[in-house]
C-alpha cells in the first residue's frame, strides 16, 4: 500500500503558496501520533491536473481572490465526485475578505454550496476528540482578521461524507511553523490536522 | 320551345344532379368518418396524433369519393349524351331524339322532330334527379344529426384536436373518478417569454422552476387534495371541474392527488434556468505591467438560455503582502440587455485607480439574467490578473513575491531560548554547577542549530546552494569560520551577484543591506552560543536579546525571494514516529460504500413494481413513477425507460417490452468514476 502524501493545491489565481510549512507540520503530526505510512514531504499539484486524483486529501489556502479556471472547476468537481476531500483554509481569517467570498463562490460553482458542519460531526472525533468543535486559533483569540471566533467549520457534503471542508479560522497561520518547534508548545495545536487527515483516509 | 332546347335543359339538370349527388356522397363519407372517430374516441381515448389526422382523412376521402362518383356518373357535356340518356328511358323514341339533336340533321327531317316533341321526358328527368339526391342527402342529414347529439367537446376533440382537451370527453358525475382524466397546463414565468402548454394525462411534467402548474379535472367522487412535500392543497371547484394551481419546485418532486378512494401521482421535473455564460475576451491573459498608467480595453461576450438582464466588469485591487492585504473593489461598464446574447465593453484608466507598485488588479465580467423568480442567475467570466511590478524587480520577469521563510519563526525560537536562559540563570543558586553547565550546553546546542538556520537563509538569498541540510553553512562552520568571515563571504557574494547595477546606501550593496539584520542576529547568536557552552547563561542573555531584536528587525524588513527557491522541509518520519505526547483514539473504520449503493435498492423497487403489474396496475404505475423520480438526477436513460413503461401501462397497453427495456437500463453497469488511488494504512 502506498504512503499517504500530503497534497497542496496550486491554482492559477491568488497566492496558493502562502503557507509553505503547513504540509511539513501536518506530516510530522501524522507520523507523531498515528501509524499511518506517510511520505516525508508533501507534493504540490495543479488544481487543473489529473495528478490530483492520486491524493485523497488536498489542501488549499491563500489570501487573494480565488478564481478557478473552467478546467480547475471541472477537475475539482470530478475530484470530489471520486471521493476526494478538499480542505480549504482562509489565510486571511476574515469572512469579509475576498478570499472568503471568492472561495465560497468558486466552491459553490464547482462542488456545491458550503453549509455549517455540526460540532458533533465525526470529523471531531476521528482521532483526537474535540468536544467543542473546531479548536480556536491564536489569530481568532487575538481578534485579528474579522475579530470573530468561528464556532463552526463549513462543508460541502456528499451523502454523509465531507467533500470540501472550509475553515475561516486561519489554521494556515496557526500551523505554519517548522515541525521542530512543536516541542516548545505545551499543547500541540496541529492535532486537529491529524483528525482531518485520518477522517479523509478512513471515512 | 324546340326539341333542342328541351334536351339542353334536361342536360343541365342531369349535370347538376350528378355533381350534387357526388358532393353529397363525399360529404356523407367525411361526416361518417368524423362521426366514427368521435364515437370511438368517446369510448377509447384516441391519441392526439391520431385525432389530428382525422380531419385530413375525412377531407381526402370526401374529395376522392366526389371525383370518383363524378367520373362514374359521366358528365353530360353535350346534348347528344343527354338525348341518349333520355332514349334509354324512352325506347319508343327509336333514336328520333338523338337524330333530332344531331347537328348534321338539324331542321332537315321535320317528321322526326315532331315525333320526338310528342314525348314528355321532363318528369322522368326530375324523378331521376330526386332519386339521385335523396340517398346521399339522408346520409348527410343522419350524420349531422348524430354529430349534434354527441357532446360538443367530443366532436371538437376530433374536428379541432388540441393538447389539453382530454376533459372534453369526460362527463361530470358523482360516481366518476375525478382523477381518471386530468389536464395539466404549464404557464412559464413571464421572464422566459415562453408560451403556455397543456398536456393530457401526463405522468410527469417538465417546466421551468417557478412555472405555474395548473391541474384540471372533471368533478366527481370526493374532494381532490394534492400533497406536495409536506403541504396539502385542496382543489377549487370551477363549474363541473376542479382546479389546482402549484408552483414548479426547484427539485424533482411527486404530487400525490387524492379524491375519496382514488389516488394518482404526478411527477414534477423542474428545468433549471442556466446562469449566463460569460467570456472575457480582453484582456486575453494575465500580465505584469511596468507602470500603473495607461488605458486598458475590456470586452466580454455573454449569452443566456432565456435572456440577459444586465452586466458589468468587476475590478478588485489587492494591495499589500504577507499577512496584511487590503482590497478595494468597484464595477465599471455597466450595461443592460434585452436579448439572449450581448457584449460588454469598457475602458479603464490605470491612472484613475491609483495602483501602486506591487498591487494586483483582478478583472472579470459579471452578467445577470432576467430570472426574477429564482434568480437572477449570475454568470462570471474567468478572472484576469494584472500586477504592477515593483521598482526593484524590473531586471527580472521571473521575480515574484514568495512566502517568507522561517525568519519570523526563528524569532519565536530565539525568544524561547532566551526565556530558557533567563530561567536557568534564575535558578542558578539552587542547582549544582554540573547541572548548570549541562542545561546551559543544551540551550547552546539549540542556539547553534538556530544560528545555522539563519545562516542558511542568508546564503539562500545570496544565491548560493546551501543543500538540503545547510551544507554550505556547515562547510563554513567546519572550516572554523567566524562571523566576520561569514559577513565578508556574504558581501562578496552580494557584489558578485548584483554587480554594479545594484547600489545601496553608503558602501553596502542593497543585497547586503537587506540581509544585515539577519547577519547581526547570526553574530549575536554566535556569541551567545559561546557563553552558553561554558555554562554562563547570564552572560549569554544580552547577546540573545540582541539576536532577537535583529530577527524582529528582519521580520519587518521588505523581503524579496526568488520564486521556486522555497526549500522543502523533509520530515524525519522515523525520528518522530509516535513520539507525540498525546494519544488519539481512532474511531472504527467504516468501509467506503460502493460507487452507487442505492442501485440494488432501486432494482428491488422495480421488481416489486413488476409484481404489482398484474394485480394492481395503477399501483405499479405509481411505484414506477416514484422510482423514476429518484433516478432523475443520476440516471436519465433509466428514468426515460421507466417513464415509457409507466405511460404504456397507464394507457392500458402491453408494456412487456417497455418494462424489459426499463429493467435493462436500470441494471446496466453504472458509469461510476474511477476511485482514487490507495493511500496507506489506517492508523
Amino acid at each position: 500500500m502506498s504512503d499517504f502524501t500530503f497534497c497542496t493545491v496550486q491554482y492559477d489565481s491568488g497566492d496558493w503558496d502562502s503557507a509553505p510549512l503547513v504540509p511539513a507540520n501536518l506530516i510530522d503530526s501524522v507520523a507523531r501520533y498515528t501509524s499511518i505510512s506517510v511520505a516525508p514531504t508533501g507534493v504540490i499539484v495543479p488544481l487543473g491536473s489529473a495528478e490530483l486524483f492520486k491524493y485523497p486529501l488536498a489542501y488549499l489556502t491563500g489570501h487573494l481572490p480565488v478564481r478557478f479556471s473552467e478546467l480547475e472547476r471541472r477537475t475539482l468537481g470530478e475530484y470530489c465526485g471520486r471521493g476526494g476531500m478538499l480542505f480549504v483554509d482562509d489565510h486571511n481569517h476574515d469572512i469579509d475578505g475576498v478570499f472568503h467570498k471568492s472561495a465560497h463562490e468558486e466552491i459553490a460553482r464547482a462542488v456545491g454550496p458550503l453549509k455549517e458542519l455540526p460540532n458533533t460531526h465525526a470529523l471531531y472525533s476521528s482521532f483526537f476528540k474535540f468536544d467543542d468543535g473546531p479548536p480556536a486559533t491564536t489569530h481568532e483569540l487575538n481578534g485579528w482578521g474579522d475579530n470573530l471566533v468561528h464556532k463552526h467549520l463549513l462543508a460541502v457534503m456528499r451523502g454523509d461524507r465531507i467533500s470540501v471542508l472550509y475553515s475561516s479560522k486561519d489554521y494556515s497561520s496557526e500551523w505554519g511553523y517548522h515541525p521542530d518547534n512543536k516541542r516548545f508548545l505545551s499543547v500541540d495545536n496541529t492535532k486537529f490536522g491529524v483528525n482531518i487527515v485520518v477522517y479523509a483516509l478512513t471515512r | 320551345m324546340t326539341i333542342l332546347e328541351r334536351v339542353e335543359r334536361a342536360r343541365r339538370t342531369l349535370r347538376a344532379t350528378a355533381i350534387a349527388a357526388a358532393a353529397l356522397r363525399g360529404l356523407a363519407a367525411a361526416l361518417g368518418i368524423l362521426l366514427l372517430s368521435a364515437t370511438v374516441d368517446a369510448f377509447v381515448s384516441l391519441p392526439a396524433g391520431a385525432r389530428r389526422l382525422v380531419p385530413f382523412v375525412a377531407a381526402a376521402t370526401a374529395i376522392a369519393l366526389f371525383l370518383r362518383r363524378l367520373s362514374r356518373a359521366g358528365v353530360r357535356a353535350d346534348a347528344g349524351s343527354a338525348a341518349l340518356w333520355i332514349e334509354a328511358r324512352f325506347p319508343s323514341l327509336r333514336y328520333a331524339l338523338v337524330t333530332a339533336v344531331d347537328p348534321r340533321y338539324e331542321g332537315r327531317v321535320p317528321e322526326i322532330e315532331r315525333a320526338a316533341a310528342q314525348v314528355s321526358f321532363e318528369p322522368a328527368v326530375r324523378r331521376a334527379a330526386r332519386r339521385a339526391l335523396t340517398g346521399p342527402s339522408i346520409a348527410v342529414a343522419a350524420c349531422v344529426l348524430v354529430l349534434l347529439v354527441l357532446p360538443a367537446g367530443a366532436v371538437a376533440r376530433v374536428i379541432r384536436p388540441a393538447a389539453g382537451d382530454a376533459l372534453s370527453r369526460v362527463r361530470a358525475g358523482s360516481r366518476t373518478n375525478p382523477l381518471a382524466s386530468m389536464v395539466v397546463r404549464v404557464s412559464p414565468p413571464a421572464y422566459a417569454g415562453l408560451r403556455d402548454e397543456s398536456f393530457d394525462n401526463p405522468a410527469s411534467v417538465r417546466a421551468l422552476v417557478g412555472s405555474a402548474i395548473t391541474l384540471e379535472g372533471v368533478a366527481g367522487d370526493g374532494q381532490v387534495v394534492a400533497t406536495l412535500g409536506g403541504s396539502r392543497t385542496s382543489a377549487s371547484p370551477s363549474g363541473d371541474r376542479w382546479r389546482l394551481v402549484l408552483a414548479m419546485p426547484s427539485a424533482p418532486a411527486a404530487v400525490r392527488l387524492h379524491a375519496a378512494a382514488h389516488e394518482r401521482l404526478l411527477v414534477l421535473e423542474p428545468v433549471p434556468d442556466s446562469a449566463p455564460v460569460v467570456v472575457l475576451t480582453a484582456p486575453a491573459r494575465d500580465s505584469i505591467l511596468r507602470k500603473p498608467s495607461g488605458r486598458i480595453r475590456l470586452s466580454a461576450t455573454a449569452s443566456d438560455d432565456y435572456g440577459l438582464a444586465s452586466g458589468a466588469f468587476e475590478l478588485i485591487v489587492s494591495s499589500g503582502g504577507g499577512e496584511n492585504f487590503t482590497f478595494k473593489s468597484r464595477t465599471i461598464g455597466a450595461a443592460t440587455f434585452a436579448s439572449r446574447s450581448g457584449e460588454l465593453a469598457a475602458t479603464i484608466s490605470l491612472d484613475s485607480i491609483g495602483l501602486q507598485p506591487g498591487d494586483m488588479l483582478h478583472l472579470r465580467a459579471i452578467v445577470r439574467d432576467r430570472n426574477d423568480v429564482t434568480g437572477p442567475g449570475t454568470g462570471t467570466s474567468d478572472t484576469r490578473t494584472l500586477r504592477i511590478a515593483r521598482a526593484d524587480e524590473y531586471d527580472s520577469v521571473a521575480v515574484d513575491p514568495s512566502p517568507p521563510p522561517e525568519a519570523e519563526k526563528n524569532a519565536l525560537s530565539q525568544r524561547m531560548l532566551l526565556m530558557m536562559a533567563l530561567a536557568l540563570e534564575k535558578k542558578r543558586p539552587q542547582i549544582s554547577h554540573a547541572t548548570l553547565v549541562g542545561e546551559s550546553r543544551s540551550i547552546a546546542l539549540d542556539q547553534t542549530r538556530l544560528r545555522k538556520r539563519v545562516g542558511e537563509i542568508v546564503f539562500t538569498r545570496l544565491g548560493e546552494d546551501t543543500g538540503e541540510e545547510g551544507d554550505a553553512v556547515q562547510k563554513r562552520l567546519d572550516q572554523q569560520a567566524n562571523p566576520d568571515s561569514v559577513l565578508a563571504a556574504a558581501d562578496r557574494a552580494a557584489s558578485a551577484a548584483a554587480g554594479t547595477a545594484l547600489e545601496g546606501d553608503h558602501d553596502e550593496t542593497p543585497l547586503l543591506a537587506l540581509n544585515r539584520p539577519l547577519l547581526e542576529a547570526y553574530n549575536a547568536m554566535w556569541s551567545a552560543s559561546g557563553e552558553l557552552e561554558v555554562g554562563e547563561p547570564g552572560k549569554a542573555v544580552p547577546f540573545m536579546k540582541k539576536a532577537l531584536d535583529a530577527l524582529q528587525a528582519a521580520r519587518s524588513a521588505e523581503r524579496i525571494y526568488l520564486r521556486g527557491r522555497t526549500r522543502a522541509v523533509v520530515v524525519d518520519i522515523d525520528r518522530v514516529r509516535l513520539q507525540g505526547k498525546d494519544k488519539g483514539a481512532p474511531g472504527a473504520r467504516t468501509p467506503r460504500p460502493a460507487a452507487d449503493p442505492s442501485r440494488d435498492d432501486r432494482i428491488r423497487r422495480f421488481d416489486a413494481a413488476l409484481r404489482l403489474v398484474r394485480t394492481a396496475p395503477s399501483a405499479a404505475v405509481d411505484s414506477l413513477l416514484l422510482l423514476r423520480l429518484d433516478l432523475l438526477d443520476r440516471d436519465m436513460a433509466a428514468a426515460r425507460a421507466i417513464e415509457t413503461a409507466a405511460n404504456t401501462l397507464r394507457g392500458g397497453h402491453d408494456a412487456t417490452s417497455a418494462l424489459i427495456r426499463a429493467r435493462r437500463a436500470l441494471t446496466s453497469v453504472p458509469s461510476a468514476p474511477a476511485p482514487l488511488t490507495s493511500w496507506g494504512s489506517p492508523p
